[in-house]
């Protein structure tokens, strides 16, 4: 070929990509996004928590192996901002019977999408709390949290009330975080489920996650801030998120689940937790993790 | 060399269409409604941000004022003024209680604000909004990231002495 024509078709072919790429979204509008109504898919949700309990034998990465730790106390190391919060749980296996209550509530409010037949098949859920050997799991909030230290894109903090949070517009889903999590509490969102209608969008103060984001449990932080700017607009006393629960502790039928301040004596979490054994996984022992488990008296 | 010359200049005639009747529009700094005005409804007859924008001092949201709000005042219909006739058609329809005020919002979904908070530390609404509104032209503030955080660092409105507020990403961002 001609090397000037050449030339002229390689220019018009770039120029085109250049003035198309823009524009395509405009012209060929995204197909009509599955509209659901709202019972059904709740259903659907319950369905697959259903799915989830009976697969909960056979596909757990790690073994519980519950050893005694310590209550939880000022996170370590300290906080560059100080705070008298620090928030938790403390899940009550004397209780706790293993119905999955938390896990519909918790899917529920935090809107967490359904996972394709292939993927439910092999027994991977989004649910940000998992069972594993009939007891509930979730992030434990730890204090030297081994995901925020390799996530690359600080899109994995901590706040100074002891919340591992996730900023998912920063998450580049490198999933460093998810490999370095000893109980497999963060779950990537491999497909698009808004796209493929696996996301509903129950609660309008939950934003839906894109594809290819870490997520997991944020100890309901939604409630926590909506709390929190509501007492300091309202109050002047300092804040303790006195009266918030997760949404897992408030639908728990056998109230297993507290959720509270570890600072505050007074909390009803410390209440709780006061004399009785307290329990964390083996692999999160170390690490001092803010969701712990209560079994037998002291 | 002929058909190159037509077919670029039909390509790009092509796209100068396809951005006339698909791009989105670009957004321009915004009039007011056709017929509210701030101009009218300001200092000069006592009325409070707050006695339309409900929620600016202690709510998430400012939220927008309701019929009723607006009939305290007018609850006769006006007789003159260019903007009588719209005022008065918006008011007909009794079948809704809310005239729909044309306001987006302007913060993404992930980003947790709340006015009340900053209202209760002293921040005023021209602070954040300028002043453009009361010549009833919105859409010139900049609600970035970095607007928000400088604030609440003190490294901007340092005159002002606000509290240094959060910065941890939790504080915004859910
Ligand atoms: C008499 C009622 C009233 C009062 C008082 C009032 N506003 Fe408004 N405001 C409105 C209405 C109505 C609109 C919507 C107008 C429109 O859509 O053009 C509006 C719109 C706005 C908007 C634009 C919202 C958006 O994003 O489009 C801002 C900002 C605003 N007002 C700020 C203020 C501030 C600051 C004050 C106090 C100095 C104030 N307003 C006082 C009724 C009022
Ligand atoms: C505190 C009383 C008060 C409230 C509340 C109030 N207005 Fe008014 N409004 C006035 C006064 C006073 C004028 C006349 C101002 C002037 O002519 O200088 C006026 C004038 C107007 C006009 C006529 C403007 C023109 O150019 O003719 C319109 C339209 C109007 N208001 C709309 C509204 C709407 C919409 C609301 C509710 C969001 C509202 N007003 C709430 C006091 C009020
Ligand atoms: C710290 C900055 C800040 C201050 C101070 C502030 N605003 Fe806002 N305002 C915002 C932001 C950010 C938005 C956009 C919120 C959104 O889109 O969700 C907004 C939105 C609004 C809106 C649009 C409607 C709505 O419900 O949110 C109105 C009206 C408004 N503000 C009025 C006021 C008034 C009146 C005051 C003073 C009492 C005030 N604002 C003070 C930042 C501020
Ligand atoms: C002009 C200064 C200023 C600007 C601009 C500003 N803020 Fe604030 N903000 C404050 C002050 C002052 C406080 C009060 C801190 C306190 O009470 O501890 C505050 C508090 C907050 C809080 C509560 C923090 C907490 O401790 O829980 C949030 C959330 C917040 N701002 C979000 C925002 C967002 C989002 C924006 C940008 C749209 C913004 N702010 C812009 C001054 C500002
Ligand atoms: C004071 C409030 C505030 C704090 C603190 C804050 N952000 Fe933001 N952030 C915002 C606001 C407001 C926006 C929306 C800006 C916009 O729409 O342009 C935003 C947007 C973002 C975005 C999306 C940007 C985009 O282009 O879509 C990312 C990513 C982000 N923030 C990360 C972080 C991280 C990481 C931290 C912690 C180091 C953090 N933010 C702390 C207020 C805050």
């Amino acid at each position: 070929m001609e090397r000037r024509c050449f030339l002229k078709i390689m220019g018009t072919l770039t120029a085109s990509f250049m003035l198309f790429g823009c524009r395509l979204e405009g012209i060929f509008k995204s197909a009509e996004k599955q509209v659901s109504n709202s019972i059904d898919f709740a259903n659907r949700v319950a369905k697959e928590v259903k799915q989830a309990l009976s697969k909960s034998g056979e596909s757990s990465l790690f073994s519980l192996n519950l050893v005694k730790v310590t209550m939880p106390g000022e996170m370590n190391p300290p906080m560059p901002v100080l705070s008298r919060n620090r928030f938790g749980m403390a899940i009550d296996l004397d209780l706790c019977n293993g119905c999955g209550e938390c896990i519909y509530a918790c899917n529920l409010e935090n809107n967490i999408p359904l996972v394709t037949q292939e993927e439910s098949a092999k027994g991977r859920f989004l649910h940000w709390i998992s069972m594993v050997d009939g007891v509930p799991v979730m992030c434990g909030h730890c204090s030297f949290a081994p995901c925020e230290k390799v996530c690359p894109t600080g899109a994995a903090t901590h706040t100074p009330d002891g919340l591992s949070t996730m900023v998912y517009k920063r998450c580049a889903g490198s999933r460093f975080c998810g490999a370095n999590c000893p109980i497999n509490a963060r779950k990537f969102n491999y497909n698009n489920a808004q796209e493929l209608g696996l996301s509903y969008q129950f609660n309008p103060k939950v934003p839906l996650r894109t594809a290819k984001v870490m997520e997991k449990c944020s100890l309901c932080i939604q409630r926590l801030q909506d709390d929190r700017l509501r007492h300091k607009t309202v109050l002047d006393s300092e804040w303790d998120g006195r009266g918030v629960k997760t949404a897992c502790a408030a639908a728990c039928p056998k109230k297993a689940i507290t959720f509270g301040n570890w600072l505050n004596p007074e909390s009803e979490l410390v209440k709780v937790a006061r004399g009785r054994e307290i329990y964390a996984p083996k692999a999160l022992a170390h690490l001092d993790p803010s969701v712990v488990y209560l079994k037998g008296k002291r | 060399m002929k058909y190159f010359v037509v077919i670029i200049v039909a390509l790009f005639s092509a796209f100068i269409m396809a951005d006339l009747f698909f791009a989105p529009p670009a957004a321009p700094l915004r009039q007011g409604s056709r017929f509210f005005r701030h101009q009218l409804h300001g200092e000069n007859i006592g009325l409070e941000c707050a006695a339309c924008h409900q929620g600016a001092e202690v709510l998430d949201h400012a939220y927008m004022p309701s019929k009723s709000d607006c009939l305290a005042c007018h609850r006769l219909p006006l007789t003159e003024g260019p903007m009588a006739e719209s005022l008065d058609s918006a008011f007909a329809d009794d079948t809704y209680p809310f005239y729909n005020w044309n306001v987006k919002s302007k913060l993404p979904e992930h980003v947790v604000f709340h006015h009340g908070v900053h209202a209760k530390a002293k921040v005023s609404c021209e602070d954040c909004h300028g002043s453009r509104y009361k010549d009833d032209l919105y859409g010139g503030e900049k609600f970035t990231m970095k607007f928000c955080t400088d604030c609440h660092q003190g490294k901007t409105f340092s005159t002002k002495n606000f509290r240094t507020a959060a910065v941890y990403c939790g504080a915004c961002h859910r």
